[in-house]
């Protein structure tokens, strides 16, 4: 990539203002070479309060995978979603209140999931290796999607297997609206379990999961608002599309991408 | 070698920093900027202005790990990049310590050796930061799954700072 | 002991032919999500958040029992010793695929410990460093409530309660269970 020094003239245009100017987090940001163990690690920082247990297992010292092919009751799921639907059910007023509370919820986790994805992509994070630091894998073997088409992809071939086992089963473009994409899931997880009673019958539980495809879209720049939608049929009763609109400045750069070259 | 790594959201702001020197070759792992006392500040502008390169370059390669994306003549400053999916920025400026024969003030571009300690562009060097950037992405996905982590917020576990300390010594 | 290697096994085998299974890492993440949108939205008063886990859990726990005793096919138990193997080796198995250790009986046996060895709620999870949270919040307080609610459709009267986890720093995860009473047929259940 070319590069040149940015002049020191042009002023700034981001928030240098938001590092913290306390000396203390220098000194905490600083490897102390003083100190006799680096490995105790609480050595390195001045704020470190947390105790862990005297096995010293962590978060940190868990593979990534560990858990990935572990299976736990449906029921157990339903039980907790039910608990998380009723519990929202108390804090919101009408439908639209209620579903924006659901996707809040999924949101964040379609961020956090994406990044986990991409590691499990890569070669090295596909393995059972405690490190993603063989010398040739790594997640830099993995791509970030840059199109719409692999975003898609992504959405149901790897964020669906990732939550329910499964890819979603299908993928439409819509034919009136070029910005507009539809994931169909027959069986969404979240409505097997939950009866919505009659006044609620636009409500869609699958809200949740409209939450973590707009947090997935969002994370990687594809900004987008994702909602749950029941069309249920005779043979799917609980039969969901997904629908993504994504912003225009998104299909714009698409429109750009697609003039470049870049897949 | 000195080391300033730094990991930058997608609003720009800064969740974790940590200053470091190289172990390698008998290094003792402090950092010696040649800036001194203003280092601190002129690496956090000298990055930041790097961030417009990646800006640039994000939606034209979908690697993760961007390599060298900039450099900053001045002080020998280069600065490697690794974005995450979400297009939060893994920033490492690396700055080979002047040669220790040079008068203070000069600049020396002489450096022969290939080494990691030494060299910020040899292709040893590059292996060791994709190496590097590879074992942090790798705790900062441990991070995420955090259901305490919030989005955009400072990375404040103790653990994370020293697997990342641990990960520089290690590869840098 | 000859109650516990039946549960056992009867645990092993309703969990392998008789469980709907589900992604592993669903189930934690959404609890992740539940606890940490009740921190937030009770402004991290812990002692709260303990118990709208242990509602929640209750609230599981009475529909969860019936779901219980269909797949496990098991008849009333004799006494609560045979009641804990149960709760360790079946309940907690096809709920949760884990077996927690049960010990520490009091002499009375009405009070046993379950010991967590590997926790599927908690597998990803650090407290806050906020100074209080490992003095003061109970991660995986919901067990309690299931553990209550469940055991209260079935005539017993309980308390459950952790009273050390991993995540505070503890080396091992303890929850500790009492037998209150044995509630008479006639009566209704307590309303909580």
């Amino acid at each position: 990539m070319p590069s040149y020094p940015p002049s020191l003239a042009s002023s700034p245009s981001r928030h240098l203002s938001q590092y913290s100017t306390s000396s203390s987090t220098l000194v905490g940001g600083t490897a102390n070479p003083t100190s006799t163990s680096m490995s105790t690690g609480a050595s390195t920082t001045t704020t470190a309060t947390l105790r862990y247990p005297s096995t010293r297992k962590t978060i940190y010292d868990r593979n990534l995978n560990r858990s990935r092919n572990a299976e736990l009751s449906r029921a157990s799921f339903a039980y907790l979603f039910m608990e998380m639907v009723s519990y929202a059910h108390r804090r919101v007023q009408g439908i639209q209140d209620f579903e924006k509370r659901l996707n809040e919820q999924g949101y964040p986790l379609g961020l956090k999931m994406l990044d986990l994805i991409l590691y499990r992509s890569s070669p090295a994070g596909s393995s059972s290796s405690t490190s993603s630091t063989s010398s040739s894998g790594g997640a830099a073997g993995s791509n970030r999607p840059l199109r719409l088409l692999p975003l898609l992809t992504l959405l149901t071939t790897k964020l669906y297997p990732l939550l329910f086992s499964r890819p979603a089963d299908s993928l439409e473009q819509s034919t009136t609206n070029p910005g507009e994409y539809m994931i169909i899931d027959n069986t969404p997880l979240t409505n097997q379990y939950i009866s919505v009673p009659k006044e609620m019958s636009q409500l869609s539980v699958a809200a949740y999961i409209a939450g973590i495809i707009e947090g997935v879209c969002d994370g990687a720049g594809f900004e987008c608002k994702a909602s749950a939608h029941n069309t249920a049929t005779d043979v799917w009763p609980n039969r969901t599309v997904f629908l993504i609109k994504f912003e225009d400045h998104v299909l714009e750069r698409e429109k750009e991408l697609e003039r470049q070259g870049v897949k | 070698m000195s080391y300033y790594f730094v990991i930058i959201s997608p609003a720009d702001t800064p969740l974790f920093e940590l200053t470091f020197g190289t172990s390698k070759a008998g290094g003792d792992g402090v950092p010696r900027f040649r800036n001194g006392e203003t280092a601190r500040y002129m690496n956090q502008f000298i990055v930041h202005a790097a961030l417009d390169v990646v800006e640039e370059v994000q939606w034209l390669s979908p690697n993760m790990w961007l390599k060298v994306i900039d450099n900053y003549a001045p002080t020998n400053s280069h600065i490697s990049c690794f974005l995450t999916g979400t297009n939060v920025r893994f920033m490492l400026l690396h700055q080979p310590s002047a040669i220790t024969t040079a008068s203070a003030g000069s600049r020396s571009s002489t450096i022969s050796s290939t080494s990691i300690p030494q060299n910020p562009t040899s292709p040893q060097t590059e292996e060791a930061i994709r190496q590097f950037m590879n074992e942090v992405f790798e705790l900062w996905v441990k991070t995420l799954m955090n259901p305490f982590y919030t989005i955009g917020k400072p990375i404040k576990s103790p653990v994370f700072r020293q697997r990342v300390v641990g990960a520089g010594r290690k590869w840098l | 002991m000859a109650s516990g290697q039946k549960a056992a096994r009867v645990g092993e085998e309703v969990w392998k032919t008789r469980v709907e299974k589900v992604n592993a890492e669903l189930v934690t993440l959404t609890y992740g999500t539940i606890v940490a949108q009740l921190c937030t939205d009770y402004d991290y008063d812990y002692a709260q958040v303990n118990q709208q886990l242990d509602k929640m859990g209750y609230n599981i726990g009475m529909r969860l029992i019936e779901d219980f005793l269909a797949k496990s096919n098991i008849g009333r138990c004799g006494n609560f010793r045979d009641t804990a193997e149960m709760i360790s080796k079946v309940g907690f198995k096809i709920f949760l695929n884990v077996t927690p250790t049960v010990t520490n009986w009091t002499a009375d046996n009405k009070q046993f410990s379950l010991l967590f060895d590997e926790n599927p709620l908690a597998d990803f999870v650090e407290l806050p460093d906020d100074g209080r949270a490992q003095d003061e919040l109970w991660f995986s307080n919901i067990l309690c409530g299931v553990l209550r609610g469940a055991l209260e459709m079935v005539q017993m009267s309980i308390e459950a309660r952790f009273v050390s986890d991993v995540l505070r720093g503890n080396d091992v995860t303890e929850m500790r269970v009492t037998l209150l009473r044995y509630i008479e047929d006639e009566m209704p259940p307590d309303d909580d």
